[in-house]
């Protein structure tokens, strides 16, 4: 129940948040207007800057609530998938963080080859000469030993019978974490 | 008893070579060379067994979901006594009959130690499945293993082409082709052909006081 009403909130959130936007885009076409006829025809497209930013804050925000809307409620082509209990007080949760855990998936993250493998994997099962042929700059040994440490930090699963490589739910989420931190940072460097 | 029509066989055998009891691309069953053991008849026909050694189980109760794989395979030595019954033909041909020899390799004094062991499986098993005929142990019936667990229980597999069932002290797998169902302690997930999926996990709120 905590769940559904959380998320009817954050609809209701979003809801305004959209609203908001709908004003700002009012008013800037206003005070774009007043520039153009106070610059008595020296037009400087300030307006469009200005807008493009707002609507890129706006996206972070609304991306934002959907990323809490996601974390308890899954809504995917398969339906509606509610996580009872992560509704949990976010301090709490902090608190309770696991840090060695964090600090092996973290590390088992911190390497290019084993991101470009997590990368594979996303698109579904592999094998081994599968993976190989895709990352060819990677030797088989080292293959098998970044295969070893994605599994040994829960961030990949091999069948015992087939022996695919599976990338896992916490895999998948630690490599949208790793490339949505890359895009949030180069989109500051460009700034 | 509605299950009286099988009997326990009296006769040890042990198996002359590595086998593979049961394999899909799911899981695979495998006892080693030089296992006990002894046939489970029904109307005088070899409907299955009852074996002691070395095997190994391998099980992958792991669901694909869009948002990544759920689940762990399952890995387990076979040191103990497990029951099968299923397709015995081809098992047959691998067996001959068990020496003393045999029985202290794997840990028995004595024949009646093992028979003794067997029996108790048999009634476990039996007298919790209430099978009613042997439809699911003929030729295209698939197979049947039970696996003493820690609890005193038995974890059950039951396979048959590619569907398959599973249940274990802590979990309950499901495959029918594509289509899964996991329930483990903390979540139930059920998974379609195409990977969409419904998780729904156990509520643990936590409270601040």
């Amino acid at each position: 129940m905590v769940a559904i009403e959380l998320s009817e909130n954050l609809k209701e959130e979003m809801k305004k948040l959209r609203e908001e936007l709908a004003k700002l885009k009012d008013q800037l076409r206003d005070v774009t207007e007043r520039e153009q006829r106070r610059s008595r025809g020296i037009y400087i497209d300030v307006g469009n800057r200005v807008h493009d930013y707002v609507e890129d804050v706006m996206e972070s925000v609304a991306e934002g609530i959907h990323g809490e809307l996601e974390k308890s409620i899954f809504i995917g082509p398969g339906g509606v998938r509610i996580i009872k209990g992560t509704v949990a007080h976010r301090e709490e949760e902090e608190v309770e963080v696991n840090f060695p855990k964090a600090a092996e998936v973290m590390s088992a993250l911190g390497q290019e080859h084993r991101l470009k493998i997590l990368k594979e994997l996303v698109g579904g099962g592999k094998y081994i000469n599968e993976l190989q042929e895709k990352l060819s700059e990677i030797t088989t040994s080292t293959l098998s030993s970044h295969l070893k440490v994605l599994e040994e930090a829960g961030l990949v699963v091999q069948e015992k019978v087939r022996g695919r490589y599976l990338i896992t739910i916490p895999g998948r989420t630690a490599y949208k974490m790793a490339t949505r931190i890359t895009r949030f940072l180069e989109r500051g460097d460009q700034e | 008893m509605i299950w009286q029509n099988y009997q326990l066989d009296t006769t040890t055998l042990k198996t002359t070579e590595t086998m593979t009891l049961w394999r899909t691309e799911k899981g695979t069953v495998e006892i080693g060379k030089n296992t006990l053991a002894i046939p489970i008849k029904l109307n005088d026909q070899r409907k299955g067994y009852i074996f002691h050694g070395h095997g190994k189980l391998l099980l992958d109760t792991i669901v694909e979901t869009q948002e990544g794989a759920i689940g762990k395979p399952v890995e387990s030595e076979l040191n103990e006594l497990f029951l099968m019954l299923g397709e015995t033909e081809e098992i047959q041909q691998h067996l001959s009959t068990a020496t003393k020899e045999d029985l202290t390799k794997i840990g028995y004094e004595s024949e009646k130690g093992f028979i003794e062991k067997a029996e108790n499986l048999f009634d476990h098993f039996f007298g919790n499945m209430r099978m009613h005929n042997h439809q699911c142990c003929g030729n295209n019936y698939g197979v049947i293993f039970a696996f003493p667990n820690e609890a005193g229980k038995l974890d059950t597999l039951i396979a048959n082409g590619s569907k398959l069932v599973y249940k274990a002290m802590n979990q309950v797998f499901v495959s029918n082709d594509g289509k899964v169902v996991l329930k483990t302690p903390t979540e139930v997930i059920v998974s379609g052909d195409n990977r969409k999926s419904l998780v729904i996990k156990k509520c643990i709120f936590h409270r601040n006081h």
